[in-house]
């Protein structure tokens, strides 16, 4: 990414982007942009470059040789987002909202308009939105929170998602370019060696922030909890997260590994997997992680 | 007599969550105007459930700033289980941590 050349792409043996996939992409081509270069790419099959182009990937893109296959652009609100960028915090609620929603998807079976129970408020539907709502609000708010620090103002977030029917899984993936998680936590006590698989083995950890206790001289606090609150979901729903920052990347199913030679993710890139038909089982209160201490003061519940 | 200032949380959400901490922190601002006119502060839960980072900018920050004593000047009404636990989880995070460096 230091070159000054533009760029070509030869994407003839690319047959298949997954939402992980489509975010790094997308994060990418716009820092080449942003460089002043421009990224051209070549030998798309006519399939591929259309999925690509209904996905919103190839924005200020130019495509050689390629002829994207026209794909209607009709609402698939109920199985797929398309690529998207956020800048600000004020937008974390509201597209937390909407992603979750078109994630989640049309389920045989289950009407979104249904009335709520009586007992609970709740639909059915409403009981599989809400974890993915919760953990594409922690994600977003620990990439539009950390991203932007220590030399990146301008870092920008990429969401993607889709639902594959067949598998019954959900993927969702937040890519930012900002800092990364290793000069966020460079100088944090719980950091045991200073590397980018060790930095992101310490943002797992609960109640690690780099400002958690910078508190009152601080405009934002971080109690450190949303990345593991995050996994958590993915774990009790059958899935994982996948985490690269620099030159690692981390599979919460066991393995991580060291990206080859020049290989590097300026930031943090995060795709998590999990099972549609587990989230209704999830309840948040079982993934908060174990208090050291009891409150110094009772609460007052009515 | 102590007056009481009455904040519906369910007005914030999308769906039944409230989740950004950009909504807590504009929250809090109208919070701690209410509780420097001496105010008790009802948060009213009916409906909704909330994220963690919610409830710690709303809450955690308020027990950072004044001490564990503010938590006496809080009401949380008709919370879910979810709502409960992540409000106890915070308070008791951010107690500890209040005690913890004030001890110093």
């Amino acid at each position: 990414m230091e070159a000054t050349a533009d760029v070509v792409v030869n994407a003839s043996r690319l047959c298949f982007v997954d939402p992980f996939g489509m975010a790094l992409l997308g994060a990418t081509f716009h820092t080449i942009r942003n460089q002043g270069r421009s990224v051209q790419i070549c030998g798309l099959s006519a399939e591929m470059g259309g999925y690509l182009e209904r996905m919103d990937v190839f924005e200020g893109i130019e495509l050689v040789d390629c002829a994207p296959m026209p794909m209607q652009r009709h609402n698939r609100g109920d199985s797929l987002v398309e690529l998207t960028r956020l800048g600000a915090r004020r937008d974390v609620d509201e597209a937390s909202f909407r992603l979750a929603h078109a994630v989640v998807g049309h389920i045989p079976g289950i009407n979104p308009d249904e009335p709520p129970d009586e007992m609970t408020g709740y639909t059915a539907f409403e009981r599989l939105v809400e974890p993915v709502q919760y953990a594409l609000n922690e994600l977003l708010e620990n990439a539009l929170t950390h991203a932007k620090g220590h030399g990146f103002p301008d870092a920008c977030v990429w969401v993607a998602s889709q639902y594959y029917p067949r598998k019954g899984m959900i993927q969702l993936a937040v890519v930012d370019d900002g800092c990364g998680f290793l000069a966020s936590l460079r100088n944090h006590p719980a950091l045991r060696r200073e590397s980018h698989i060790d930095a992101i083995f310490t943002a797992l950890m609960p109640r690690i922030s780099c400002n958690r206790d910078l508190g009152l001289s601080s405009e934002s606090v971080n109690q450190g909890v949303g990345l593991t609150t995050t996994f958590r979901i993915a774990e009790q729903a059958g899935g994982r997260l996948v985490i690269a920052s620099g030159d690692a990347i981390h599979d919460t199913v066991g393995r991580s590994y060291q990206l080859t030679e020049d290989n590097f993710w300026q930031g943090v890139a995060v795709a998590m997997e999990c099972r549609r038909d587990r989230l209704p089982d999830i309840r948040f209160r079982d993934l908060l992680p174990p208090l050291d201490a009891q409150p110094v003061r009772r609460l007052r519940f009515e | 007599m102590i007056t009481r200032s009455n904040f519906p949380l369910s007005k914030y959400a999308y769906g039944h969550l409230i989740g950004a901490r950009a909504t807590a922190s504009s929250l809090r601002e109208q919070v701690e105007v209410a509780l420097a006119q001496g105010q008790e502060i009802v948060f009213d839960f009916s409906g909704v459930d909330a994220t963690q980072s919610f409830i710690d900018e709303l809450i955690g920050v308020l027990i950072l700033s004044n001490g564990p004593e503010i938590l006496d000047r809080l009401v949380f009404k008709s919370c879910s289980d979810n709502a409960r636990a992540v409000i106890e989880f915070v308070a008791a995070d951010r107690c500890d941590q209040f005690v913890k460096i004030h001890s110093h």
